[in-house]
């Protein structure tokens, strides 16, 4: 007999202290728009839902200079309406545009998207060529700030540490970068990734530099492809870079095979996707 | 703060508070159509797909399963009964009738609580925003062009309402079976 329970604290102290002292048992509760289906579908055996929706000081968006900082319970329809994402991260922002559908967006929250540790995560990818760190605290362990590339350890897993919760994320703004996420799915709207790519480089003398690219949907976990990275650094943009640099994506990406689609043309998918962001980013 | 596996809430649902207690793991969904007796909010998928279920909760358009109930304790839901009196809402119901965009029927409640919510917030979508407004509102019926026809044609009555309309270029926006319609209702026919 499955049996959940429900608490929400009221303050971060209180939810830090009931995540300590329930460990795996406990779930986080905020948009909810993965725990519910897995309740519904008793993936999940017994545990405390825990409600952190309406905990203080978790949610928008802040900037300090040429950072922003985004709380873990700002809702990615938040993300996608601000001019401030729009002109300073556009990879973020154009990921949040495409991400799920409008009902989602208005419930689905950054930290639980990330948190919940989807290879095909839609804001992993941006994040990831950003270079965006994350910001937790635990009971035990206090706060801590880590590159969002340790973040994740395979699928639905992640490196947190037990009763750790994910607080804010940080990364720079106008980077004047030349940036594009692309991702291909069965269908436009809510449809799991096949495959994502977010692009972000920079232009001297016609050659790319500070080259960054990341996949989603290609690996365990969303990851940056950094041999794909450096086979297109201080190379012209032209359709030989791109031939070598897909080929070179294609055999740096490990996709599985599974429902929705097989592992031989996912890989196919991470050179038609580069194509696409190198594309799209320098339009 | 207290550990509970029954949850008492209390729930202000199209306008009336409901007192309930629900089980940790419901859904807004499960207390609206088993508590609340909202049976307008239809329950398709029940895992966040389909958006038969969609409500306005706490302000904005959400899939109601995907909300736990207890999460939902001292919140304000509208359903598409709750917008009944709502002359937006009444024009897209109208428009719905006119453009044939309503077959079985089961998508309809969440459609049009969706298509208000667009319409609210952006009151001259195109037909690409309209797409995009509905995207999470699956129908196996109409294909959808004829409820992104209606939803035109009620956007298109309610500029004229606003006196902001230019018949001309609402006609150019207007596609098919909707221009159709809007000709006749709006150029005087009806």
């Amino acid at each position: 007999m499955l049996h959940y329970s429900f608490c929400k604290p009221g303050h971060l102290i209180e939810a830090l202290q009931v995540l300590s002292e329930y460990g795996g048992r406990a779930r986080i509760a905020a948009g909810c728009s993965n725990l519910l289906p897995d309740l519904k579908a008793r993936h999940l055996q017994d545990c405390l839902l825990v409600d952190i929706s309406e905990l203080e000081g978790l949610r928008g968006i802040q900037a300090e200079g040429d950072w922003a900082t985004v709380g873990s319970l700002t809702t990615i329809a938040e993300l996608a309406v601000s001019p401030l994402l729009r002109e300073g991260a556009p990879l973020l922002w154009q990921a949040c545009q495409s991400f799920g559908d409008p009902l989602v967006r208005n419930r689905a929250t950054l930290g639980g998207n990330l948190g919940h540790a989807s290879p095909a995560a839609d804001t992993a990818p941006p994040l990831l060529a950003m270079e965006a760190s994350v910001a937790t605290e635990s009971l035990s362990g206090g706060r801590r700030e880590f590159p969002i590339a340790e973040l994740f350890a395979g699928p639905g897993r992640t490196n947190l540490r037990p009763g750790e919760l994910i607080l804010s994320l940080r990364f720079p703004l106008f980077q004047g970068k030349h940036e594009a996420f692309v991702k291909f799915g069965l269908r436009d709207a809510m449809a799991i990734s096949l495959a994502s790519a977010a692009l972000s480089l920079r232009l001297h003398d016609g050659l790319m530099q500070d080259v960054r690219l990341a996949y989603g949907s290609l690996a365990a976990t969303p990851f940056r492809a950094t041999r794909t990275e450096e086979c297109l650094t201080g190379m012209p943009f032209n359709e030989e870079t791109l031939s070598l640099a897909s080929a070179q994506a294609q055999g740096e990406v490990r996709p599985i095979t599974d429902v929705r689609a097989s592992s031989s043309y996912r890989r196919q998918l991470a050179g038609a996707l580069l194509r696409q962001a190198a594309r799209a980013a320098l339009s | 703060m207290e550990i509970q596996s029954d949850v008492k809430v209390k729930i202000r649902v199209n306008g009336t508070a409901v007192s309930a207690t629900v089980q940790a793991g419901d859904s807004l969904l499960d207390f609206l159509r088993n508590q609340a007796r909202a049976t307008d909010v239809k329950c398709g998928c029940n895992q966040g797909d389909c958006g038969t279920c969609t409500v306005i909760y706490d302000g904005k358009a959400v899939k109601s399963c995907l909300v736990l109930a207890a999460q939902a304790d001292g919140k304000e839901v509208r359903s598409l009964r709750g917008l009944m009196e709502d002359p937006l809402m009444q024009s897209l119901q109208n428009a719905f009738v006119e453009c044939g965009a309503v077959q079985c029927g089961f998508c309809t409640p969440g459609m049009l609580v969706a298509s208000w919510s667009l319409l609210q917030e952006n009151s001259n979508p195109t037909r690409g925003e309209m797409r995009q407004g509905i995207s999470g509102n699956l129908c196996r019926c109409t294909g959808y062009k004829k409820i992104i026809d209606a939803i035109s044609l009620a956007a298109a009555q309610h500029v004229v309402t606003d006196g902001t309309a230019n018949l001309a270029d609402l006609a150019d926006r207007l596609d098919g079976q909707a221009q159709a319609k809007a000709n006749y209702l709006l150029l005087g026919g009806g």
